[in-house]
């Protein structure tokens, strides 16, 4: 009981975590249809720049300072995502799939050499604020407050964008344009500054993920290569760019992982590859199927 | 109508130039230089098989760090745990190595993927290389395996003595050499002109009669063999096998460099290996410059030159062409 309490735990917590990422990731996968690599590099960016503001204050921190410090940088990255949105995704329109791939790919090295330049390539690390540094029994099971944390953040955001998205004028703009962007230009909808919105926001949440994140995490230039990947195949085992099915792949792979870890603890980040490879082979649309945009 | 042998001649003129560069840097520059020249001739192969995938069969692969380093681990395994097995038959098993792993998952990646699917399938499948790599003890987990040995090569009449680093780097450009011919070769060939004719249009080729999974595994599988040889082939230079080189990050090099050079060509990718190899020596003392002017470079060649630098090239010397017929036509134009 206890392990399997344990196990699901962990589970979540890699499911939370991935998806704080990949909602991002997901939300311009599924608008623009482009698969941001360089979500990853600007999710790192956001952990460098909420660590420099940790720092500034003395390194251990309240936790609203904390708080402050993830949205700071979520405000950071968002307007780096303007400039990339200006300079780079708007040109990438008419280019082949392969291209503007590879294209994201190009901007992911650019992120990682600037982190490198800036930051230095040191392994940097920062506490989890003290009033999330402490441990919550349930039973015999003790349960770190920063991943509950974590889990809540995740939970909160999902709630967030699905209400977002379906909701308010902005989100159902949004899910317009996904769905034809051709028609919404002929209904007169001003399509360029959807992109945009869409664009900036989806920079904002891997921003803001890299801050909450952050703690206990070591930080280095290849922090944005280890989420990319998990984030990649909760986005495209979730289908097309939908928000929920990102949410329930990011669950099912963390479970995946978790167990999978649990009776083979020699191999620990293999399953929700093989797991992901074989979801693919049988469903090749994703979890959720074809239609569901945004 | 194409003129074949002339496309030959003007292809081996290219490449003889190419050796010769090559064959006179021992001569002329140092011990480490000529280490760096041995690794961007690796590296201009690696480049090639990769293209071979992508201009050739239009498939975007993600994931040719494994077949990298399948091959580099196999050489290195034979020449470390089973010395008594002939250099040769090593390097084939290091090929081997790499079409078995590209035969396997190719057969699961190409049944259902496209696109970017495809790309992604093979990361994934990549990754999952690189981490049995680090936790499989008998392969030396993170550490890798160290101090392979340069090799003799017995060919019954004459030993070939490859322990010195230069006569192993020499041994490299041969190889390399081989290699490219042979991959020239099959792209020009009828299986290769067909997988062309079935990246153009797969459903019009489906319906001509052929098999499109077949053509397509069949390069993959060719792809991964020749990107496994250079794996095999780069191990005794450098002596060790770490799991690095099947960390993903190695999977984007060849992409690196064919897009920089030049994806419609076929010696793209050589000069964008050379390029990047280039960079790389120049910024090597500021830590992070290197992966901004190589992303920066990527970017403007994907946004503003596609045809990377030999299409650009191509494409100013059609357009003064272009130019300088206009004006004769219009000469004799006004003369009648």
């Amino acid at each position: 009981m206890y392990d399997i309490g344990m196990t699901v735990f962990n589970g979540l917590a890699w499911a939370m975590a991935t998806f704080l990422v990949a909602a991002g990731l997901t939300l311009i996968f599924g608008i623009l249809h482009i698969l941001n690599f360089a979500h990853g590099g600007f999710f790192m960016i956001g952990a460098y720049v909420s660590y420099s503001i940790m720092m500034a204050f003395g390194g251990s921190l309240p936790l609203w300072l904390y708080l402050v410090g993830a949205m700071a940088s979520g405000i950071v990255v968002g307007l780096l995502g303007w400039a990339v949105d200006k300079l780079v995704f708007r040109r990438l329109r008419d280019v082949e799939d392969a291209y503007s791939l590879i294209a994201t790919y190009a901007l992911l090295l650019v992120c990682g050499g600037a982190v490198q330049l800036i930051w230095g390539l040191n392994y940097m690390g920062v506490m989890p604020p003290p009033a999330l540094n402490t441990v919550v029994f349930v039973g015999d099971m003790f349960m770190p407050t920063f991943t509950i944390f974590i889990i809540l953040s995740g939970i909160v955001a999902y709630i967030g964008l699905e209400f977002f998205i379906s909701k308010t004028s902005t989100g159902r703009l949004i899910r317009v344009v996904a769905a034809d962007p051709w028609m919404a230009q002929l209904l007169g909808l001003n399509v360029k500054k959807i992109y945009l919105i869409t664009v900036i926001f989806s920079f904002a949440m891997a921003g803001t993920a890299g801050g909450l994140l952050m703690p206990n995490q070591s930080l280095s230039p290849e922090l944005g290569g280890i989420f990319l990947l998990q984030a990649f195949g909760v986005v495209i085992l979730g289908g097309m760019g939908s928000i929920r099915g990102a949410f329930y792949a990011a669950l099912l792979l963390g479970l995946i992982e978790s167990f999978g870890t649990y009776f083979f603890p020699q191999y620990p980040g293999i399953f929700f590859l093989l797991a992901l490879a074989v979801i693919l082979l049988l469903k090749p649309e994703g979890i959720m199927g074809k239609g569901q945009t945004a | 109508m194409i003129d074949y042998r002339a496309r030959f001649r003007s292809n081996l003129l290219i490449a003889s130039c190419g050796l010769a560069v090559f064959a006179v840097v021992p001569l002329v520059a140092n011990s480490g230089l000529m280490f760096l020249a041995g690794l961007v001739a690796i590296n201009v192969v690696f480049g090639l098989s990769w293209n071979l995938l992508f201009s050739g069969a239009g498939l975007l692969s993600f994931g040719h760090a494994m077949f990298f380093g399948g091959g580099a681990y196999a050489m290195a395994v034979v020449s470390l745990r089973l010395p008594e097995l002939p250099f040769l038959v090593g390097l084939a098993l290091g090929a081997g190595c790499g079409a078995l792993i590209a035969l396997i998952f190719g057969f699961i990646a190409l049944r259902r993927a496209s696109g970017v699917y495809f790309a992604v399938l093979t990361l994934a499948f990549s990754e999952l290389v690189h981490i049995l790599i680090t936790k499989t003890t008998f392969l030396g987990r993170n550490d890798g395996l160290v101090g392979v040995p340069r090799p003799e090569i017995d060919l019954g009449l004459f030993r070939l003595d490859l322990t010195s680093a230069t006569a192993y780097y020499y041994f490299i450009i041969v190889a390399m050499a081989a290699a490219a011919f042979a991959l020239w070769c099959f792209q020009n060939s009828p299986a290769g002109r067909l997988i062309k004719a079935i990246k153009q249009d797969s459903v019009r080729t489906a319906f001509l009669g052929t098999s499109v999974f077949a053509w397509q595994l069949t390069a993959f599988v060719l792809s991964g063999a020749i990107a496994a040889f250079c794996g095999a082939v780069m191990v005794p230079f450098t002596q060790i096998a770490s799991p690095e080189i099947a960390y993903w990050t190695v999977s984007t090099q060849p992409i690196l460099f064919t897009l920089l050079g030049g994806a419609g060509n076929f010696w793209g990718p050589a000069v964008g290996a050379i390029l990047f190899g280039a960079i790389d020596y120049g910024t090597r003392a500021m830590h992070g410059l290197s992966e901004i002017t190589v992303g920066t470079l990527l970017l403007v060649v994907v946004l503003v030159i596609p045809g990377g630098l030999l299409g650009f090239v191509r494409h100013r010397r059609k357009k003064t062409r272009g130019k300088a017929k206009a004006s004769t036509a219009g000469d004799t134009g006004a003369r009648s």
